[in-house]
């Protein structure tokens, strides 16, 4: 009889964990209690330095013209990880990819986050043909190959822009694999968000909100973005997995930026001095390893906290 | 009806342009409600009629389904998708509400008629604060600016018996009885003329219901509210209302004040459900059921709709819609037990003072 589409009333268990500092107490408890969700914090935090103070730790970035070692030295004699082909340090090289490789994962994952979210939310809340149009979009870009579309979408964007372009102190080269690895997932991360927002809008303080004279926009900030973020947050996590490691395979194939060595990059240059026929493992291994470690990391702490916060993943007990 | 100028006095907000000062409170005449379903169409509300004057207390009661909540809130056109007013008059200060579109009854929405929602956890945003939350239709409606409105959310609160520092709590940091007081404050956001409490004390136990029960009547007594209370608790309205409206089926069965319906229950359908109810003062007895069940609303019964499961059907219940009769001491009944004879042709805003015997009606 009720107007207000009431949903069954949701289990006290579920909304008293909603909000505030004592949720947020109680969700890095649950968190840190996992061990995939700490041993995937600290594998990040320790990444998360390397990549917020390479200088500090290796010094500036090698280039060839700076580089001291001879041809692919093996590791030991003042170099842990060996040298290039150029006499680079391997070290220097790593640590300074972090930076890189996590820079772009980062800004790949804000875009497909932030592109994710708003289509996921419209899509959800406004419902009807807008759904179908937006949804119909989604299924298309979520069915692109990304390697194929980074390798038609590089040349072209770096045609209309310049290779020497720069974007907020960005490379172009570097924004188009941001841009790629954005438009190749954003759908995922959409569809998602999409399918809470529908049992959000459900909620009897949606009605109420609308009964107040709220409009479909403040609606949607207000009432429906709050309560689908914990989703938003453990999809960006996962996403940034995703992302780190399709940085790493444009990358290698040649379609990263030479003069910003990503761990990608790296392993694009050991192939390119034939480095795996040469045995020179330590040229391959560091980058390789890294990327690895970090989209594990990733991928624990993504799981972690979509068990914890995802409603219908089960875990929720 | 009449017209309580002291209580208009005291809106904080001024009147709706098109109001007139000398008309009652809310009227509804003949106010019917469907719902389209894929298999017809239901008659939720058919030919309802009833009053409220100013800082009065009106329980509507009935059986889940009998159209309590639709009724209340079609008075301003909160109906599902499907839903719509068939037709009716709906009349706040006399202006007819029926026929505004939806951008012109948004300014009756809360500031005029405003809800207090069943089950405050689910009326609740689990995210947002109290205070934002009550502030909010005072930002949208009143246009005011958010710094003032969270400062009123306070006082609101306040208002309600909860300490002014809540503003700041989530949902679900208060008690179940706090957060039906923060809807109840919600409800007083922009000073209506009427609260509908749908339900209000549902879910509660006793003490907190209790607790409700007289917040909501001390509001009445010093805000001169208009209350429209929908439940199915009949010692709910015995304690709060002024005058009661039983429903069933869509229809009104019988209206008037709540200690002569309740007294002396004319309706068959309201004997039945007062004597299903527990009562402290008689015998311990097994509570008596009503045996059946409410009609299907897509094909109602023709005639009477309580006819099937009624104790004293007469071969006429089951033909002819039972007109409503108006006894001498204001309440009205439709049913074919009570003679239609003359006592129709009173005006219907009429309410005769001196009341006769009760069950007889007026000559």
């Amino acid at each position: 009889m009720t107007p207000a589409t009431a949903p069954p009333a949701a289990a006290p268990g579920i909304q008293r964990r909603s909000g505030s500092a004592g949720r947020a107490r109680l969700f890095v408890g649950r968190f840190l209690s996992r061990s995939d969700g700490r041993y995937g914090l600290l594998i990040l935090a320790f990444f998360a330095v390397l990549a917020l103070f390479p200088d500090l730790l290796v010094g500036k970035l090698e280039t060839a013209t700076t580089a001291t070692g001879q041809s692919l030295q093996p590791p030991g004699g003042g170099y842990l990880f060996g040298t290039d082909e150029l006499g680079r340090d391997i070290l220097n090289l790593t640590v300074h990819g972090a930076r890189i490789s996590m820079a772009i994962g980062l800004m790949a994952t804000v875009i497909t986050v932030v592109l994710g979210a708003l289509v996921g939310i419209v899509a959800g809340y406004v419902g009807g043909p807008t759904d179908t149009v937006l949804m119909r979009v989604s299924d298309f870009f979520l069915v692109l190959p990304t390697i194929v579309l980074a390798i038609i979408l590089a040349p072209i964007i770096l045609d209309i822009v310049g290779a020497d372009a720069e974007l907020f102190g960005i490379r172009a080269t570097m924004i188009v694999i941001i841009v790629v690895i954005g438009l190749t997932s954003w759908a995922t991360t959409a569809r998602v968000i999409r399918s809470q927002v529908l049992s959000v809008k459900m909620r009897m303080f949606v009605d109420r909100a609308r009964v107040v004279g709220s409009g479909p926009g403040r609606i949607m900030r207000r009432h429906v973005l709050p309560n689908v973020v914990n989703l938003i947050v453990a999809q960006a996590v996962l996403t940034f997995a995703t992302a780190v490691f399709t940085e790493t395979t444009l990358a290698f194939i040649g379609l990263g930026d030479p003069f910003a060595p990503s761990w990608g990059q790296i392993l694009n240059s050991a192939q390119g001095a034939g480095a795996p026929g040469l045995g020179a493992w330590w040229y391959i291994a560091p980058p390789a390893i890294c990327v690895v470690l970090v989209v594990l990391a990733f991928t624990l702490v993504g799981n972690a906290l979509d068990d914890i916060l995802n409603p219908r993943s089960g875990a929720r007990r | 009806m009449t017209v309580d100028l002291a209580i208009r006095g005291r809106r904080q907000w001024p009147m709706p342009k098109q109001a007139d000062p000398a008309a009652p409170l809310l009227r509804v005449e003949d106010l019917s409600v469907r719902f389209r379903m894929p298999n017809g169409s239901v008659k939720a509300v058919d030919g309802v009629s009833f009053g409220l004057d100013d800082g009065e207390a009106l329980g509507i009661a009935g059986e889940s389904g009998c159209g309590k909540t639709t009724t209340a809130l079609s008075l301003v056109k909160l109906l599902p998708a499907n839903g719509y007013i068939k037709g009716g008059r709906v009349e706040l200060f006399g202006i007819d509400l029926v026929p505004k579109t939806e951008l012109q009854i948004a300014r009756y929405r809360w500031r005029e008629i405003s809800i207090v929602f069943q089950g405050a956890m689910n009326a609740l945003n689990p995210v947002q604060r109290i205070g934002d939350q009550i502030a909010e239709p005072i930002e949208i409606r009143l246009g005011q600016p958010r710094e003032s409105s969270r400062k009123r959310a306070g006082e609101l609160l306040e208002l309600v018996g909860i300490p002014r520092e809540r503003v700041a709590s989530y949902p679900h940091e208060l008690s179940g009885g706090m957060r039906q007081r923060a809807m109840i404050a919600m409800a007083l956001a922009c000073d209506p003329a009427i609260v509908i409490g749908d339900e209000p004390t549902t879910a509660l136990d006793v003490m907190v219901q209790a607790q409700i029960l007289q917040l909501l009547e001390r509001l009445r007594r010093d805000l001169g509210l208009s209350l429209i209370l929908i439940t199915h608790d009949l010692s709910v309205i015995a304690e709060t209302c002024d005058r009661v409206m039983i429903m069933y089926a869509g229809r009104v069965a019988e209206e008037g004040q709540v200690r002569r319906v309740f007294s002396a229950p004319r309706h068959p359908y309201t004997q039945k459900l007062l004597s299903s109810f527990p009562n402290v003062r008689t015998d311990r007895r097994t509570l008596e059921v009503i045996p059946g069940m409410p009609p299907d609303l897509r094909n109602p019964p023709p005639g009477c709709r309580f006819a099937p499961r009624c104790p004293s059907a007469m071969p006429v219940c089951s033909e002819v819609v039972p007109p409503e009769v108006r006894f001498a001491d204001g309440v009205r009944v439709a049913c074919h037990l009570y003679p239609t004879s003359d006592v129709t042709s009173d005006p219907p805003g009429a309410r005769p003072a001196a009341p006769t015997a009760a069950g007889e009606p007026a000559p």
